[in-house]
């Protein structure tokens, strides 16, 4: 094996690489951070918005991978009750093509921040009833501080930045919500 | 001439999901926050909590200078509660 090898397969992340790692006794080209096999498996953002019910297995199967050592995920669900009223069902609209581009925003900042692999967000529209999940994300990384760091951070920051709005549906009336961590306004 | 779309409770106050209307190609996102008002009275009362979209970029209500192409996109975006 040859240095040569390891250079030319490390830009075309398609090349299949030779199955045993090449014996290199100098300081030979590396590539940046990664085990070298791991280059052939490309990153992905799994960004979807349905109408459709969420799968928790769904989503976390997308973001498998045998580099990973690590799956985190959050489900956001609806929950029966604000302040003393009882919610029936919420009820979610979008900006989509905003909204994808800014959780789009989101995995890059992730990507540029923890060494994570696949991040898969999604999110539901339209009624979602009471104890379904309105949005799921799952990121994989190699250990798992990464990945429960990212999903922490992606959830937070999608309630601050991405364009979506929820309806609380009660028995008698209903109310447009408001993220605490909405960046421009906020509840007085 | 831009597209003025209206979401959640500003799509409730106005009745509608959007509009075209005319205005100058450099404008004051205030100024234009204004002109939508006039058209809508009932936004008066979220004037405080909406911030604008404009092609796909937050823009406060404030006095920065806009500068509109035909058929730009703007957005009234209300307090958001994704998640």
């Amino acid at each position: 094996m040859s240095s040569s090898d390891i250079s030319s397969s490390c830009f075309n992340q398609e090349t299949k690489l030779p199955l045993s790692p090449p014996l290199v006794e100098d300081s030979a080209f590396e590539p940046p951070g990664k085990d070298i096999n791991e280059v052939e498996e490309k990153s992905k953002d799994i960004i979807k918005f349905t109408s459709e019910q969420l799968s928790v297995d769904e989503v976390s199967q997308l973001v498998i991978s045998p580099f990973c050592g690590a799956i985190s995920l959050f489900v956001g669900t609806t929950r029966n009750n604000f302040e003393g009223k009882k919610v029936i069902s919420l009820e979610y609209e979008a900006y989509l093509p905003m909204a994808e581009n800014e959780v789009r925003k989101i995995c890059s900042d992730i990507r540029k921040k923890w060494p994570v692999k696949h991040i898969a967000v999604f999110h539901r529209l339209g009624l979602v009833p009471v104890s379904e999940a309105s949005i799921i994300i799952a990121v994989s990384s190699a250990h798992r501080t990464a990945s429960l760091e990212a999903v922490s951070y992606a959830i937070d920051t999608l309630k601050a930045k991405v364009p979506i709005w929820k309806k609380e549906m009660y028995e008698e009336s209903s109310s447009w919500k408001r993220n605490k961590e909405c960046f421009w306004a906020t509840n007085d | 001439v831009v597209e003025v779309l209206y979401f959640a409770e500003s799509a409730e106050i106005t009745g509608i999901r959007s509009e075209t209307i005319s205005v100058p190609q450099e404008i004051k996102a205030l100024q234009l926050w204004n002109e939508i008002e006039t058209r809508h009275p009932g936004l008066a009362d979220i004037r405080n909590q909406v911030i604008f979209a404009v092609r796909q970029e937050y823009v406060e209500l404030g006095h920065q200078l806009l500068l509109l192409q035909s058929g730009d996109e703007i957005a009234i975006i209300p307090p958001i509660s994704g998640g």
